[in-house]
């Protein structure tokens, strides 16, 4: 049982580290525009394709 | 989400093929059919800038819009002006400035992405961001390289109107509002759910050899976690209540608070003393649904408000002043009266004044809501805001800026918006009693227990102290509206007020404004008769009426797709237009004008433009403000729920008795103007009627902001949109009757909401006070109420 008494102050520590990340997000504008990062990904990945394709046809 | 374009629909803009329209793009090797010449050069532009990706990601349930014009974009060289400029642009260094500017044909990810991209490739933009939820773009640029007029024209060729609008600053305050409640939930979700985990090591037995060493440890990690909630997370409630407090009143924060602290400082107390009960779990657990409450209810606030912001895109009045003999652009505001403008043909007239050119015709429908020209002569007044619609103006000027008519309807929307009755919130008078309970019963616990049992005293106050918490009830308000808020915008109604549910209630008459709310506010060809071969009567009015610049000119001008065109065409104002067709005369007026060669002639009672030629009358048509498919239907089904129907007009007392009767509306007060619609809302109001009102033009703003409760359309003027609580974005007005039974179905459900949280806060009361709730019963019961009330209200989001 004693083991908790090491555990639960490192489980505190990583809630902080948690916290300090979620509030460094908040400011740095992360949640202003929830609707559109889910499509972020989506839209450079396929411009990236796009490029090689055309880099290929053009070595074609 | 639609992912393939319909068959018949336009590849770019989603808008169903006109018939006879062949055009076509090439996409990735096939030919995409398109409307019209602006969407294939939107979409070519597109294409031809590597962009393709938009059309593969872009969400097609939502409506694109059409794209901007060509012809639209030579007016934007006004937003290099300096003078302009100075309202909305920040410089940033030598020569780079950045603004941030509406853009309200964002519909999706894909549209930023398309955005931002084309903004990368122009050079001279520093930096570019798009943000879909506001519909905004925020762009940094530098000036000697690219003018913002051309940044402006460049996402005009990619399909997006962006323009400056007026920043507000009530804006800003609840983007920071915002942060800071994202900030403290995180931080009360993270703490809660370590509160609860040791919480449940406390209560269940968890952990099976727990001693008491360890029970005051696991006591002190929750007090570790629950301190951040209480101090940080909690302060919104804190500081509402105390400001209720100094305003001399009550708001439902103030119970809250007291059982927040309460509870903190008695467990804080247990914790040290070693011995008693403790609540963190409840007290975090609590602070973490009242938060998201308030989160949504602000979120809805934001979105509303955003909205608005975005209608009041920033309209840059350049005057052209004459000076030294020539002229001169210079922005609106600088003008100064008894200087000489000149206004040509279409522009708007940036300030009051006198007429010096001969005769003019001008649209003030902007100020009278009605879209006929007026005939001025020299030495007549005109009104800034009013449209040129005859050849070049020569005006001086009477009156600027802030002196203006139009000033005057601002400053009158401002005080009627001042001397609207204010409801009291129902929350707020539930909370006063609630406040006084409260504390006489946790007072009465602590006395008699300390006769009783004095060493049970302070926990015994202490369960009841967590059992009254309003939790349920503080959310039992919120949750509803933020339930109707979100299902009025999936109906397109956007909500701006909070009077709605107040006062729907005892709501008993609707007040309609006539032109452009219960008509559409165009003219169009109702009915016609003909006395001679259709095909040529239709070629000669559409070749007649395509000279002509009478409004009601633009509603027959299609009449025919191979118009005859005329000669010798001559305009008689205020009479109709005259012309030689092949060596015939004809004549397009109105019946005084026909009878002055047909003088025995009787039209039928409705038409009111005749074609004509020297030997016989050809043609009759009746060419009225068509009245919306709907507006009956709305009307009768007001009258049947007992509400009284009005309808206030600028325009005439014949015109609008017709419309009255067809309608059947209740009460027609005609020939009114913006002071006398005022007059007449704050009259009804006197007699204590409960009035709401429907209008969209300008001057319906001030009427709008008097009204108990008031709504408009999108396509209505900025200031009616400013002015109004609620704003129909679909343009139908069967949405008002929508709007009423959403009120009345979310004040169903918040007294639901009411007699639930009571009824469990009371019930839970007299337990609490026997001493009989464990913690582990109290955190249950409460977050089970919570989540009861949430639930109920979740029913709205149904349709």
């Amino acid at each position: 049982m004693s083991v908790i008494y090491a555990l639960i102050p490192v489980a505190i520590l990583f809630v902080i580290l948690a916290v300090v990340i979620f509030f460094w997000a908040v400011r740095s504008n992360q949640f202003e525009d929830i609707e559109r990062q889910g499509m972020n990904i989506l839209m450079d990945d396929d411009d990236e394709k796009e490029q090689t394709k055309s880099t290929h046809d053009r070595s074609d | 989400m639609a992912s393939e374009v319909e068959d018949g629909s336009c590849f770019h803009c989603l808008q169903p093929i006109p018939h006879g329209i062949e055009l076509s793009v090439a996409f990735q090797g096939e030919d995409k059919a398109v409307c019209c010449a602006g969407c294939q050069a939107v979409a070519e532009t597109i294409i031809e800038h590597g962009l393709t990706a938009y059309y593969k990601h872009r969400d097609l349930d939502k409506p694109q819009q059409a794209p901007l014009l060509p012809e639209q974009l030579k007016e934007l060289d006004v937003y290099d002006n300096p003078d302009v400029q100075s309202d909305f642009v920040r410089k940033t260094g030598h020569n780079s400035k950045q603004t941030t500017l509406t853009v309200n044909n964002i519909t999706c990810g894909a549209c930023a992405w398309l955005i931002e991209r084309e903004l990368a490739k122009t050079p001279g933009i520093i930096k570019s961001v798009v943000n879909v939820s506001n519909q905004r773009l925020h762009i940094e640029w530098n000036s000697d390289v690219v003018k913002l007029s051309d940044i402006i024209a460049r996402l005009a060729r990619i399909g997006y109107q962006a323009l400056p609008f007026q920043q507000n600053q009530i804006e800003a305050d609840i983007n920071a509002r915002r942060k800071g409640f994202i900030k403290r939930l995180g931080v009360a979700g993270l703490a809660t759910m370590q509160v609860m985990m040791i919480a449940f090591a406390l209560y269940f037995g968890v952990v099976s050899d727990l001693d008491s060493t360890t029970q005051q440890y696991l006591w002190v990690v929750s007090l570790v976690f629950a301190t951040p909630v209480i101090f940080y997370s909690g302060q919104p409630f804190y500081k509402s209540a105390l400001k209720s407090i100094q305003a001399g009143s009550v708001n439902m924060d103030v119970p809250v608070s007291i059982a927040l602290i309460g509870a903190y400082l008695a467990s804080l107390y247990a914790v040290i003393i070693g011995r008693g009960e403790v609540y963190f779990e409840s007290i975090s657990m609590f602070t973490f649904f009242l938060l998201t409450g308030r989160f949504l209810e602000l979120l809805a606030k934001e979105k509303a408000l955003k909205f608005s912001t975005n209608r009041l895109t920033y309209m840059p009045n350049l005057a052209h002043r004459e000076y030294q003999g020539g002229l001169e652009d210079i922005a609106a505001k600088q003008l100064k009266v008894n200087d000489t403008i000149v206004i040509k043909p279409g522009e708007t007239i940036p300030a009051d004044g006198v007429l010096l050119s001969d005769k003019a015709a001008v649209d003030e429908s902007l100020l009278t809501g009605e879209s006929r020209p007026v005939t001025k002569a020299t030495g007549d007044g005109i009104v800034a805001g009013s449209v040129n619609q005859s050849a070049t103006l020569r005006i001086k000027v009477t009156a600027t800026a802030q002196q203006t008519v139009l000033a005057g309807i601002v400053a009158m929307q401002d005080a009627a918006l001042a001397d609207k009755p204010k409801v009291q919130k129902a929350i707020d008078h539930i909370a006063q009693y609630f406040v006084m309970t409260l504390l006489v019963i946790a007072a009465g616990t602590f006395l008699v227990w300390s006769w009783i049992d004095p060493e049970h005293a302070l926990w015994v106050t202490l369960a009841v102290l967590v059992a009254t918490c309003p939790c349920a009830l503080s959310l039992a308000a919120p949750t509803s509206i933020t339930g109707a808020v979100h299902r009025l915008n999936r109906m397109n109604v956007l909500v701006k007020g909070a009077q709605l549910l107040e006062s729907v209630k005892q709501l008993d008459t609707v007040v309609f404004d006539k032109t452009g709310t219960l008509t559409f506010g165009q003219f169009k060809l109702i009915s016609r008769e003909d006395f001679s071969d259709v095909a040529k009567t239709n070629a000669i009015v559409s070749g007649l009426e395509q000279r002509s610049e009478h409004p009601i000119a633009a509603a027959l001008a299609d009449l025919s797709e191979q118009p005859i065109q005329p000669d010798e065409v001559k305009n008689h104002p205020g009479q109709g237009i005259a012309a030689c067709i092949q060596g015939t005369d004809y004549r397009l007026g109105r019946v005084e004008f026909i009878q002055t060669w047909h003088p025995n002639w009787r039209a039928k009672p409705h038409s009111n433009v005749i074609l004509a030629s020297r030997q016989a009358v050809l043609a009759e048509f009746q060419v009225d403000d068509q009245v919306r498919e709907d507006s009956h239907e709305v009307i009768s089904a007001l009258k049947r729920q007992g509400i009284r129907t009005i309808m206030l007009t600028g325009d005439s007392d014949a015109r609008a008795q017709k419309l009255a009767k067809a309608l059947g509306v209740d009460e027609v007060l005609s020939e009114q103007s913006p002071a006398d619609k005022v007059d007449t809302i704050k009259r009804l109001q006197q007699q204590s009627r409960t009035v709401w009102m429907v209008g969209d033009g300008i001057n319906d703003s001030p009427v709008l902001a008097q009204a108990d409760l008031s709504m408009t359309f999108a396509h209505a003027s900025d200031m009616a949109q400013t002015a109004a609580d609620v704003v129909l974005l679909n343009d139908q007005l069967t949405r008002v009757l929508d709007v009423i039974e959403t009120a009345r179905k979310t004040r169903v459900i918040m007294r639901e909401n009411f007699i639930w949280a009571a009824g469990y806060n009371l019930s839970i009361l007299p337990i609490a006070a026997l001493g009989l709730v464990a913690p582990w019963a109290a955190a249950l019961g409460m977050s089970l109420s919570s989540l009861v009330v949430v639930a109920n209200s979740l029913r709205l989001y149904r349709l």
